[in-house]
């Protein structure tokens, strides 16, 4: 292979890395743009995403086969699965919650994000579960660069996912309604905007999203382990960071942006497979440190 | 603000039900004993335990310095106690440096530490600076796996245990009083911290920022002060931590480590010293107590802790006590 | 209020931490394994075939007249949990200890083990880092990470491969096959193309996978587990990777070919013997599949092997005092086993390799020499 080979697939890598990391990372900002809540189980969300998919599958496997429908009609059922997970969440752990110090409501979430993870070590003794999903190996060469018909599906449907996302968000009624909350909560209140139903949706749209991102991943990359939330989550949230958090564009841009560096990170001398993480957090702390807006995101006070 | 909260006392509710200096005496005086027998009372596997959770005491009251007094959460806690750990674990292995030389290194370390990471993150909002933490924990970690000197994944073997004037602390029953000497001047520590110039400004930062602010309080070096002071606290225990296990590795300063002392500091109640010591007794026992239950020991563990949170976000110990 | 609690505290630690009364007519063995965490499963088969072993020595009248008992301490592969464990069997009065699977979790508990002068026999764990710290009551009989790198090399020297990549996880045991290999094979005058790292649960290995197969190795060499294995043999070879792909012992599971599907065809391993390739363990097999329903792991033989070495040394010594007991094991040449004959180097480690050389062929591990 030569340079300009790792190059592109480098670049491939990454852009599939970072669809994973996007679309995680839309949930994080989208909850925080609304609720200013820093959503620590949302990483759970998509391993929880990941094994609902994976039971959907086993049930619908015989009748729709382990190939792209069935993996496509269990990923829809689990995400309307996990976006309703998502909803319960904030209220029985997150909605009493809400006018308590920022403290305490990090705290709860932490908590929550364990006891998913933990439920689901229970459940699965710890091991990794194979997803079962027969995708084949088919796709298209381009000189020394193959992708795959499934890395093309899975970012099309990505790609796919977050324009209706920013398409809700900026077009429906509902969208502005978000948008009204996330900007001044108790004035969208008096102006007779259903603030909880409001929240409930955030919590739904952010949740499927991260549950997509699961079942996808699973039936991509072929198994399931309890604790795969946790990485991804640390990761979706210095996408969220790089872009701006609070932004949705941001999220997306800040998702691919991460993905590049990563499988370009591993390629470097000096970085390679082994400092690839710290290379991230670094990138995650100067950041924060120098540009705590994020590229895309809008200044804002601190409200204590 | 509604109402500014009635000034908190670090002994929580203790310090009504011992009003008199008699009965104090009487307290310390009683658990002074059972500290001294307890070994005898619980055996070898028993003394083990305690000596852990003496040690997690002394981590958790480091990090209530932190979340608890200045407000601020610090969800890479474990970096200062794998600081304090491989400082001690390499000066005395690769230099051959003696274990109460290396101490206050290691403690120089952390303290250098917590300064550059805090410095430049202190100003940023609360739940970012959680993040921040996170990420220098992990990296701190990762370093630790992938360097040569820190003995990569498999850590640093045969760290000697330390001579303090011609007695050689080897055994655990030893260990066991080490701990309980450092717990016990943790406690005294804290006290004296909460109650001096520093530590009312730490509670005007916690209540509300913009007011301490107007105060003259320097937020940012205040902030910084806790986050050094709980550094020290990490080092110290990671470099006893060192010394008493003989070999340390990186899967011992994760993420969960991190989240298991943030767990002391919240079960119990933050801020409040007893309901600390309370919680970092709870995280070691209660894993041995549920040993039988398996796996679902972490799930029972994640659930009361969802459970403290949503009815009872001041933790187990009450705040004040009923006559 | 306050007494109440502090009763209540006394009675938690009591409950907790009492030393459980001992029975005079029984012996008791301490089983030190994971039960809990990711690696429960490799645990539970080792407890499991020390449990069958005790239940066999005891239909044969015991070990110096007296029954055998089993308890298990559960290291959770973590090494503080390991340091509790071994405590606590240390404190329970155990007359010797067969356990040991996670390296790294295994290392802080030989110094309590050596303490408390309690035998211990190391069925699985096997990394070089154990040797140093051996107090010497501790002794392996699963072939350490230095045979496994011989039998590693002898086969590449034999398949006429050059340039090598390795790829580990980052923890004790993985790391140190890894870096042993990458010595021995540059001292060898070799080449490692690439040296990688990748984290436990990390799904996607496709900027390593660039990185490796720019390199154009002719072998890839993965030291870590199956779980994490599975899912990049199946990158690797998704992504067009042509060359030899080889994984260590503790990748030898049927689970790696539910992972990384037909992908994990012709794939090498490097592993101690399991039951499925010894004809002398036929009879162990079949009565652990009727006791406990599955198959025996891939450190269930050599757990029994342990379980009946260590019954052998007391019954030789004819005492349970720990000193004639470890000279017993020191001096041994111990036959009646089903993984081969079991005798230890001064540094108490196996005195032959027992690595074989397996090839996954039509979704199973075959012996390929």
């Amino acid at each position: 292979m030569s340079i300009f080979d790792i190059f592109t697939n480098q670049l491939l890598n990454g852009i599939v890395l970072g669809s994973f990391y996007a679309l995680v990372a839309l949930g994080y900002t989208m909850v925080f743009g609304v609720v200013k809540l820093l959503n620590f189980a949302h990483g759970e969300l998509y391993m929880v995403g990941g094994f609902a998919g994976f039971l959907v599958l086993s049930f619908l496997a015989p009748y729709l086969g382990p190939g792209w429908l069935g993996v496509a009609v269990s990923l829809v059922l689990a995400m309307i699965a996990v976006g309703f997970l998502g909803v319960v969440i904030e209220r029985v752990a997150y909605a009493p919650m809400l006018s308590a110090p920022r403290l305490s409501i990090l705290i709860t979430a932490l908590a929550v994000s364990l006891v998913l993870q933990n439920g689901m070590l229970t459940l699965t003794k710890g091991q990794y579960v194979p997803f079962g999903a027969a995708l084949g190996f088919g796709g298209v060469k381009l000189g020394n660069l193959f992708i795959s018909y499934n890395q093309m599906i899975l970012v099309g449907v990505a790609a796919a996912l977050m324009l209706a996302l920013e398409l809700f968000v900026s077009r429906t009624q509902y969208g502005r309604a978000m948008r009204a909350v996330s900007v001044d909560k108790d004035m969208a209140r008096l102006m007779g905007i259903n603030v909880n139903a409001v929240i409930a949706i955030t919590f739904f749209l952010g949740s499927a999203l991260a549950a997509a991102a699961g079942s996808m991943a699973g039936a991509y990359y072929g198994s399931l382990w309890y604790f795969m939330g946790f990485l991804i989550g640390l990761k979706a949230f210095t996408a969220a960071v790089i872009g701006g958090i609070g932004s949705i564009p941001g999220a997306m841009l800040g998702g691919l942006i991460l993905g590049l560096l990563e499988s370009f990170g591993t390629q470097l001398p000096g970085v390679g497979s082994e400092w690839k993480d710290v290379f991230s957090f670094s990138v995650l702390i100067l950041v924060l440190v120098f540009k705590p807006t994020g590229l895309l995101g809008k200044p804002e006070q601190e409200r204590m | 603000m509604a109402q500014f909260p009635e000034r908190p006392s670090a002994w929580g509710g203790l310090a009504t039900l011992l009003d008199t200096p008699q009965k104090r005496y009487a307290a310390i005086a009683v658990i002074l004993v059972a500290m001294a027998v307890a070994p005898y009372i619980f055996g070898s596997y028993g003394t083990v335990i305690l000596t852990n959770a003496l040690l997690y005491v002394l981590l958790a009251l480091g990090l209530n310095i932190v979340v608890g007094y200045a407000g601020l959460l610090d969800l890479g806690f474990a970096a200062f106690f794998a600081v304090g750990a491989y400082t001690v674990g390499i000066t005395t292995l690769h230099f051959g440096l003696n274990f109460w030389l290396a101490l206050p290194l290691a403690v120089l370390l952390a303290i250098v530490a917590g300064i550059v990471i805090g410095a430049p993150t202190l100003r940023l909002r609360s739940d970012y600076l959680a993040i921040v933490t996170l990420g220098f924990g992990e990296i701190v970690r990762i370093t630790a796996r992938n360097l040569r000197e820190t003995g990569g994944a498999s850590g640093l073997i045969g760290i000697d245990s330390p001579w303090l004037f011609g007695w050689h602390i080897r055994t655990p029953l030893d260990f066991y009083y080490v701990f309980c000497a450092l717990a016990i001047l943790g406690v005294i520590a804290s006290v004296r911290l909460a109650n001096s110039r520093l530590g009312r400004a730490w509670l005007y930062v916690r209540h509300d920022e913009d007011a301490a602010e107007a105060m003259g309080i320097n937020r940012v070096k205040v902030k910084l002060a806790a986050y050094v002071v709980g550094a020290i606290y990490g080092s110290i225990g990671g470099a006893f931590f060192a010394a008493n296990l003989g070999a340390i590795s990186p899967e011992s300063f994760s993420f969960r480590q991190s989240v298991l002392i943030l767990m002391a500091v919240i079960l119990g109640g933050m801020g409040k010293i007893p309901g600390v010591i309370l919680g970092a007794f709870i995280v070691i026992l209660a894993p041995e107590l549920l040993r039988d239950f398996g796996d679902l020991r972490l799930l029972i563990f994640a659930v009361g802790l969802l459970l403290i949170m949503l009815f009872r976000p001041s933790g187990i110990w009450p705040a004040r006590s009923k006559r | 209020m306050r007494n109440v609690m502090k009763t209540a505290a006394g009675l938690a630690l009591a409950i907790v931490l009492g030393v459980p009364a001992m029975a005079q007519d029984t012996l008791t063995i301490g089983i030190m394994v994971p039960t809990t965490g990711s690696e429960a499963t490799y645990g539970q088969d080792m407890a499991n075939a020390v449990n069958l072993a005790i239940g066999e020595i005891n239909a044969a009248g015991g070990v110096l007249g007296k029954q055998l008992t089993s308890t298990i301490g559960d290291d959770g592969c973590d090494a503080q949990l390991a340091v509790n464990a071994a405590s606590k069997l240390a404190a329970s009065g155990v007359v010797g200890v067969v356990g040991g699977y996670c390296s790294g979790a295994t290392v802080p508990t030989l110094k309590i083990y050596g303490d408390a002068k309690i035998p211990l026999i190391i069925p699985a764990a096997n990394s070089t880092k154990l040797i140093p710290e051996n107090p010497g009551n501790a002794f392996m009989i699963n072939s350490t990470g230095n045979d496994q790198v011989a039998k590693a090399i002898e086969y590449f020297n034999a398949k006429g491969i050059k340039k090598i990549a390795i790829i580990n996880q980052g923890d004790a045991y993985s790391q140190d096959l890894a870096d042993l290999t990458k010595k021995n094979w540059e001292a060898a005058g070799n080449t490692v193309t690439n040296f990688e790292v990748t984290n436990k649960g990390e799904q996607d290995y496709s900027a390593v996978v660039t990185a490796i197969t720019a390199a154009s190795p002719d072998a890839v060499f993965w030291t870590a587990y199956y779980a994490d294995g599975g899912l990049l043999i199946r990158q690797l070879r998704e992504r067009g990777y042509q060359g030899l792909i080889a994984v260590g012992d503790g990748s030898n599971s049927p689970e790696l070919f539910k992972i990384a599907g037909p992908a994990a065809e012709g794939v090498i391993a490097f592993s101690n013997p399991t039951a499925e390739f010894l004809p002398e363990a036929k009879a162990f097999a079949e009565a652990y599949q009727k006791q406990f329903g599955a198959a025996p792991g891939p450190y269930s033989t050599l757990s029994y092997d342990a379980m009946k070495l260590l019954a052998w040394a007391l019954n030789t010594a004819g005492t349970t005092d720990s000193a004639k007991v470890i000279e017993t094991l020191q001096g041994a040449n111990f036959t009646e086993t089903i993984s081969g004959p079991i005798s230890f180097t001064p540094e108490k480690t196996l005195a032959r390799s027992n690595f074989v050389v397996l090839e996954g062929k039509g979704g199973a591990w075959t012996l390929a020499q």
